[in-house]
C-alpha cells in the first residue's frame, strides 16, 4: 500500500493487523511518534490525520490509503524548529522527553481547533478570544505525562498562544 | 572540602539534548535503525496466581508463518542464579503470582509475536492463592532489614510510658494503596549477539549495574557485555536495575540468531516491574498541650511476593523528623501471591510522611496549635536516633518562607466553614525530606584533537536533566565554556557509576565529573594544550571518606483543596513546595523536577490505586483507562521554590538530590487541606469522593 | 483476519451478510482498544469509514439523520444547536483524538453501560437505524439496549444511522468522574425537557446494567410541572420539586461497586445531578435559551 506522510508518498507491504503506528515506527523508521499505552489512553502516539490529532495506535495502516499523516519528524520547517517545539524547549515543557512528540502534534492540532472555534468541555456559551489555561488543560488532557510537565506545558502553550 | 568556582553551575541553560527530543530524532532503548532484520518476542503471562505450569502447547504455534520460538519452562536457555530472583525468567516451572511470565513468543512482527502469544495454550495446576495484605496477616513477619540496608526496628526511649503520661495523643492507622511507577515509555530492550558478545540498548535507570547482572545470568566476561541507554524515557525507580525484558531478549536473540526488540505492553508493566508496595501504618504520638512531643511510633505493614523480599524502608523518615523524648519505629512484612513490589520514587519516604504527616496534622487539631508552628516546635538540634549534627538542615526556613508566600498567616484554624458557591475551601501543609544518597563514580575526561573537550561517565538521563548539568558542572571543573564540552552518558563502556536511582545522580556522578574536570585541567596547565591528553578518576575513596554528619533534604509543602459541597469532588487549585536541598546546578531544570514530584505526588493523593482483586490475584485496572494519573486538567498551579542552603559537608559540589522529595509530603498537604475544607479526615488513598460524601457539611 | 473495505452501503451490507462475525470499525476507539488487550481479534473487520451515508449527517423530514460514522467531534462543532444535549456529552468522551475519531455509531455498537452518549441519546428519544439486505429497521434507544454490552442490531445488520428530532426544549448532560478529564463515568445523566409534547426524558448511565430511562421519574416531573401550570407560567421551579426529581432518578439505578466507584455513591451522584441538570434546564426553559 501507500502511505502518505509528511508530505511525502511511502510504498510498504503491511499485514492487515498493522496499525499506523507500528507502521510509522517499525516499518518507515519514523520513531517520533512513541507508544507509551496501545490503546488511545495516553497520547503519546498523537500525529495528525488528515490534519486532525489522532491516536496512531487505534487506526490500522490500511485504513490509512489516500490520507495525509503529519507526524513529529515533518513539523520542524527549513528555518529551524515549529513555534511549539520551541516554546517547549524554552519552558522546559518535558523532562524524559517520551510524551513529548505525542504532546507538541496533539497542541499543533489543538491551536487549529481553537482556531476554528471547535469548543471544548469547558467552554461556556461563548468562546474567549484567547486560549486560557482552563481551555489549554482540557484540551491537551488527552496526553499523560507522567514526569509531571503539565505546568511547563500549560507555560510553553500560553506563551504560543499569546504570540499567534 | 574546598569550595569550587561555578560560572555555569547555577545557570539555567535549556536541555542539551531539547532540540533532539521536540523534534522525534532523540533515539530511545529499542529504537535502533541500523540492526538490519529484528525479531519481536510478546511475553505470554501467567493466567492463574498460584500453581505450576504443566504443559505449554507450543507445536500449534510453533508451525504459525512468522514465528521463529516459542520459550517455555521447558526449552528456554538455562541462566546462572541471579542475584535478583526475578530475572530467573523461565527457569522454573512455579507460578508465583498472576501475570507472571511463563512463555514468549518470538517472531518476525509484532502481529504476529501478539496473535501467537495469545492463543498459545497453557496447562496450569493451580493451588489456592492468598494476595490480601491485612493488618492481621498470619504471614506478618519482621525482615532482617529493610530497603536498602536500614535496621527493621528501632527504639529509643520509653514510648508507652510517655503515651501513657502525655497530655494530648494521636493513635491513628493510615493506608496507601498500591502505586503503579507507569513511566511513559514502557520497559524495552533490543539485544543483539556478535558470537560472545552480547549489546544491549535498554531503557534502564543505570547501564553500569545492568551490564555487570547480565554477564553473571550469561555467564560472560562483564567486557563481553555493553548496555546503551542514551535517552531513557522515565523509570522513577522501576528501571533502576535490569528487568527480565532485557533477559527475554539476550536470551530470545541467541536463541534465534538475530537481534530481537522486547517492547513491554502498559499491561505488563502493572506487574512485572515493581510498584510500590501498599502499606498499613499506625502512627501513635504523644505530646503536651502545646504540641512538643514526647512519643512517636510509626509502625508499618507492607507486602513482597514470595519471589524476593523486598522490604520497603517505610518508617525511616520517622526516625529523623522530629524530636522528641521517645520513639519507636517497625516493619512487618508478608511475602504475598503478588507481584513483587520495589523502588518507586521515594520508596519509605513517600508513604511513610503521608502517615506521619498527616498524624503531625492531627496533632496540630488535637492542641490548637496552628500546623506550621508545631513543626517549629519540634525541629531537632541533632538527627534524633543517631544524634549526628546535620549537614545541613533548613525545614523551618522552608516552612516560614512558605508561609509567607502562600498566605497562610491569615488561615482560620476551623476545618468545614469556607465556602466558595458549592465549593468548600481548605488549606493544609505537610513537610518533605529525602536522604542526600552519594554513591561512588568513575568518569573521563579528555581534549579533544579539534578543540573542545568531551567527558564521559555511565550516567543515565531519565528526564532529571543529568546531560546538561553534567555539562555545566564538566564546564566548571574545566574552567571553560559549556558550549566547549560535549557529556557522553548513557553507555556501560564508561565504567561504574551510581544509578540514576535514589536521586544521588547529580551527586554522584557530578563528584565524579569535577575530580576530571579538574583533573585535566591541571594536567593541561601543566603539559600545555596537548590534544591527545585523557585522564580517568574514581571517587570511590573520597566517597567512603564522606562521614560524621547525617545528610538529608528537607521541604515544605503548601495545598489548597477545594471539595464539591454535593459530590465530594476534590480540586486543588494551588500547590507550593520550598525546598532547602543545597546548591541547584540549573534552576530551570531543577524547577521541574520538584514540580513533577509534586505532580505525582498530587496524582497519588487523589487518584493512584492498584485495586486488587483478591478472588484473581490480580491488579483489574491495569491500564490507563482504569489506573488514573493525574491529566493536564488535573493540575492547576503547582509551584517550586528553595531556600538558600549552602552545605559544606555533602559533596564537593553542595547539591542534595531533588529527584524524590517533591513527592514526598504532597499527598499528607493534600489530605491536610482536605480535612480543613470539610472537616472529614481520609487516612487511606487516594482521597476519593466516595470516602468524602458522608462527612460533608449539609 | 480478514479486512473488508466496502466504498458503498449496498457493499458494507452485502460484506455484513456474508461474515456476519465481521466487526465494524469507524474510528477504531472501541474496537482496536479490544483488539490491542489481545483479548478479542474478530474473524474480520468491516471498515465503513468509506461509505458516506455512515459519515454523513442530514436533515429528513424535519428530523436530523446522524450517520453512525460521524465523529463527535463533529457533533460538537455542527450540531450543537440541533442536538444540545448529545453536543454536550460529546464534549465529555474520552479526549480530543478519541473525539476526533470516535462516533455514536462505535458507543451504540459497544452498548457499555458507561458510554457517555447513551444518556443524550435514551433523553432524546433517539431511534436507531439498522439495515441488513433484508431490509431497514428502526429501534428505539430505549429498547435498544439489551444487556451489558449487549444491543439490540442482529449478527447481519449494521448499525446505519441515529434519528433524532431537534428538540422543543432544553437539553443538558452531566457526568462525574474520578478525574478531570479522560475519564469513563462513575454517573452520568442525561435530561431533556419536550414541552411540544409535555413530557420529561431522561438517560442514565453507569449505574446499571445497560444505559436506562428513570420512567417513574420522567412521569412525576411531567405531572407535577403539568398540575402546577409550570409548562405555561414558566415559573421557579420549586426547589423541593428539584429535589425529589433527583431521588426519584436515583431510584431508578441499580449499580454495582467497581474501581470507579461505590454503588451508594454513584446513586447519591445521581440524585445530585439530576437535581442539577433540572435546576438548569429548567432555568434555560424560563429564559426561553433552550427552546
Amino acid at each position: 500500500m501507500q502511505l502518505s506522510v509528511n508530505g511525502q508518498s511511502r510504498d510498504l507491504e503491511l499485514d492487515n493487523r498493522t496499525t499506523l503506528l507500528d507502521a510509522l515506527r517499525e516499518h518507515l523508521g519514523l520513531i517520533g511518534s512513541k507508544k507509551g499505552c496501545d490503546h488511545g489512553q495516553c497520547g503519546a502516539c498523537t500525529v495528525l490525520l488528515d490534519g486532525r490529532r489522532t491516536n496512531a495506535c487505534l487506526v490500522l495502516a490500511v485504513t490509512c490509503a489516500g490520507r495525509e499523516v503529519a507526524t513529529i519528524e515533518g513539523l520542524a520547517g527549513p528555518d529551524g524548529l515549529h513555534p511549539v517545539q520551541q516554546a517547549f524547549v524554552e519552558h522546559d515543557g518535558f523532562q524524559c522527553g517520551y510524551c513529548t512528540p505525542g504532546q507538541i502534534m496533539s497542541a499543533v492540532g489543538m491551536l487549529e481547533e481553537f482556531e476554528r472555534g471547535w469548543p471544548s468541555a469547558v467552554t461556556g456559551e461563548v468562546q474567549p478570544a484567547g486560549l486560557t489555561a482552563p481551555e489549554i488543560r482540557e484540551r491537551m488532557s488527552g496526553n499523560l505525562c507522567r514526569c509531571g510537565a503539565y505546568v511547563g506545558i500549560l507555560a510553553a502553550l500560553t506563551d504560543v498562544a499569546s504570540r499567534s | 572540602m574546598t569550595a569550587i568556582t561555578t560560572r555555569a553551575v547555577g545557570s539555567s541553560p535549556t536541555r542539551i539534548e531539547g532540540t533532539a527530543k521536540v523534534t522525534g530524532a532523540a533515539r530511545y532503548s529499542t529504537e535502533q535503525d541500523h540492526l538490519g532484520d529484528v525479531a519481536y518476542l510478546w511475553p505470554v503471562p501467567a493466567t492463574i496466581a498460584k500453581g505450576r505450569v504443566e504443559a505449554v502447547d507450543s507445536d500449534a504455534v510453533a508451525g504459525l508463518p512468522g514465528v521463529l520460538a516459542v520459550l517455555t519452562p521447558d526449552n528456554a536457555p538455562r541462566l546462572e542464579t541471579p542475584d535478583d530472583a526475578e530475572l530467573a525468567v523461565l527457569q522454573d516451572h512455579e507460578v508465583s503470582y498472576r501475570g507472571q511470565f511463563v512463555a514468549a513468543v518470538v517472531a518476525t512482527s509484532l502481529e504476529t509475536a501478539r496473535e501467537a502469544a495469545a492463543s498459545l495454550h497453557i496447562t496450569y495446576a493451580e493451588v489456592p492463592h492468598d494476595s490480601e495484605l491485612t493488618e492481621n496477616h498470619p504471614k506478618l513477619s519482621k525482615p532482617e532489614k529493610v530497603n536498602p540496608a536500614f535496621p527493621t526496628d528501632t527504639e529509643d526511649g520509653d514510648v508507652d510510658a510517655a503515651l501513657a503520661a502525655a497530655a494530648v495523643t494521636v493513635d491513628a492507622t493510615y493506608r496507601t494503596p498500591p502505586v503503579h511507577n507507569n513511566p511513559m515509555e514502557p520497559h524495552a530492550s533490543l539485544a543483539v549477539w556478535l558470537g560472545h558478545e552480547l549489546t544491549l540498548y535498554d531503557s534502564l535507570q543505570g547501564a553500569f549495574a545492568a551490564q555487570q547482572a547480565l554477564a553473571k545470568l550469561f555467564a560472560l566476561p562483564p567486557a563481553s557485555v555493553h548496555v546503551i541507554n542514551e535517552h531513557v524515557g522515565g523509570g522513577f525507580g522501576s528501571k533502576g536495575t535490569v528487568r527480565l525484558g532485557a533477559v527475554l531478549a539476550a536470551m530470545a536473540a541467541r536463541e534465534v540468531g538475530r537481534p530481537v526488540k522486547v517492547v513491554l505492553g502498559r499491561q505488563h508493566m502493572f506487574t512485572v516491574v515493581g510498584y510500590r508496595t501498599p502499606t498499613i501504618q499506625r502512627v501513635r504520638l504523644g505530646a503536651d498541650a502545646d504540641g512538643q512531643l514526647t512519643a512517636i511510633e510509626h509502625a508499618a505493614i507492607e507486602q513482597t511476593s514470595t519471589v524476593l523480599e523486598f522490604a520497603e524502608q517505610t518508617t525511616v523518615a520517622t526516625r529523623i523528623m522530629y524530636a522528641a523524648g521517645s520513639r519507636r519505629t517497625s516493619h512487618r512484612l508478608a511475602a504475598l501471591d503478588v507481584p513483587t513490589p520495589r523502588w518507586m520514587r521515594a520508596p519509605g519516604e513517600c508513604p511513610g510522611m503521608f502517615a506521619l504527616e498527616s498524624a503531625m496534622d492531627e496533632l496540630a487539631v488535637a492542641t490548637g496549635v496552628d500546623p506550621v508552628e508545631i513543626r517549629i516546635r519540634n525541629e531537632p538540634d541533632v538527627e534524633p536516633e543517631s544524634g549526628k549534627p546535620f549537614s545541613s538542615r533548613n525545614l523551618v526556613a522552608c516552612l516560614r518562607e512558605g508561609a509567607e508566600r502562600f498566605g497562610w498567616a491569615a488561615r482560620d484554624p476551623r476545618p468545614g466553614v469556607r465556602r466558595d458557591g458549592r465549593w468548600l475551601v481548605g488549606t493544609g501543609v505537610a513537610a518533605s525530606t529525602y536522604p542526600s544518597y552519594v554513591g561512588p563514580s568513575t568518569a573521563s575526561a579528555a581534549a579533544e584533537p579539534g578543540g573542545g573537550f568531551v567527558v564521559r561517565i555511565s550516567a543515565a538521563d531519565i528526564g532529571t536533566g543529568a546531560r546538561t548539568v553534567l555539562t555545566q558542572i564538566a564546564a566548571d571543573a574545566l574552567r571553560v565554556r559549556v558550549e566547549e564540552v560535549r557529556v557522553e552518558i548513557g553507555d556501560s563502556s564508561f565504567g561504574q557509576a551510581a544509578l540514576a536511582g535514589g536521586s544521588m545522580g547529580t551527586a554522584s556522578w557530578g563528584w565524579a565529573v569535577t575530580r576530571a574536570g579538574e583533573r585535566l585541567r591541571a594536567a593541561l596547565d601543566e603539559h600545555g594544550g596537548d590534544g591527545r591528553l585523557e585522564v580517568h578518576v574514581d571517587t570511590a575513596e573520597e566517597v567512603k571518606a564522606r562521614t560524621g554528619f547525617a545528610y538529608h533534604a528537607f521541604g515544605a509543602q503548601y495545598a489548597e483543596a477545594r471539595v464539591d459541597l454535593d459530590t465530594g469532588e476534590v480540586r486543588v487549585p494551588r500547590l507550593l513546595g520550598v525546598f532547602g536541598v543545597g546548591r541547584i546546578v540549573n534552576p530551570r531544570t531543577a524547577r521541574s523536577q520538584l514540580i513533577g514530584g509534586m505532580t505525582m505526588g498530587l496524582s497519588m493523593a487523589l487518584h493512584e490505586e492498584g485495586v486488587l482483586d483478591p478472588a484473581f490475584g490480580d491488579y483489574v485496572n491495569h491500564d490507563f483507562a482504569g489506573y488514573h494519573v493525574a491529566a493536564a486538567a488535573d493540575v492547576a498551579d503547582i509551584d517550586a521554590v528553595w531556600v538558600d542552603e549552602q552545605d559544606e559537608h555533602v559533596n564537593p559540589l553542595g547539591v542534595k538530590g531533588i529527584g524524590e522529595i517533591g513527592i514526598v509530603g504532597t499527598a499528607a498537604a493534600v489530605a491536610n487541606a482536605v480535612f480543613h475544607a470539610t472537616g472529614v479526615r481520609v487516612r487511606d488513598l487516594p482521597i476519593r469522593l466516595d470516602k468524602l460524601l458522608g462527612g460533608l457539611p449539609g | 483476519m480478514d479486512f473488508l473495505q466496502p466504498s458503498t452501503m449496498a457493499e458494507a451490507l452485502a460484506a455484513k451478510a456474508e461474515h456476519p462475525g465481521a466487526v465494524p470499525i469507524a474510528g477504531g476507539t472501541d474496537v482496536m482498544v479490544e483488539m490491542n488487550f489481545d483479548k478479542h481479534r474478530p474473524p474480520a473487520l468491516l471498515d465503513v469509514t468509506r461509505v458516506s451515508e455512515l459519515t454523513e449527517w442530514g436533515m429528513d423530514d424535519g428530523r436530523v439523520r446522524l450517520g453512525a460514522g460521524v465523529s463527535y467531534t463533529r457533533i460538537i462543532d455542527e450540531l450543537g444547536d440541533r442536538l444540545p444535549g448529545l453536543a454536550m456529552a460529546s464534549r465529555t468522551v474520552g479526549s480530543p483524538q478519541i473525539r476526533n475519531r470516535g462516533t455514536v455509531g462505535g458507543n451504540l455498537g459497544a452498548a457499555s453501560p458507561a458510554g457517555d452518549a447513551h444518556p443524550a441519546l435514551l433523553a432524546a428519544d433517539a431511534e436507531i437505524e439498522l439495515q441488513s439486505t433484508a431490509g431497514t429497521r428502526v429501534v428505539k434507544a430505549h429498547e435498544f439496549y439489551l444487556g451489558v454490552k449487549r444491543n439490540a442490531a442482529r449478527r447481519d445488520e449494521l448499525i446505519t444511522a441515529i434519528v433524532l428530532t431537534p428538540p422543543s426544549g432544553p437539553q443538558q448532560f452531566c457526568k462525574i468522574g474520578t478525574r478531570n478529564a479522560m475519564v469513563i463515568s462513575v454517573a452520568a445523566f442525561g435530561l431533556a425537557l419536550h414541552p411540544d409534547r409535555r413530557v420529561v426524558r431522561t438517560g442514565i448511565g453507569s449505574v446499571a446494567p445497560t444505559p436506562r430511562r428513570a420512567y417513574a421519574a420522567e412521569e412525576f416531573l411531567a405531572a407535577e410541572l403539568e398540575s402546577a401550570g409550570l409548562w405555561e407560567s414558566r415559573a421557579e421551579l420549586p426547589t423541593a420539586l428539584a429535589r425529589e426529581f433527583g431521588e426519584k432518578v436515583k431510584a431508578a439505578g441499580a449499580p454495582i461497586d467497581d474501581v470507579r466507584g461505590t454503588a451508594a455513591y454513584r446513586l447519591h451522584s445521581l440524585a445530585v445531578m439530576a437535581r442539577r441538570a433540572v435546576t438548569w434546564a429548567w432555568t434555560d426553559y424560563r429564559t426561553a435559551r433552550g427552546t
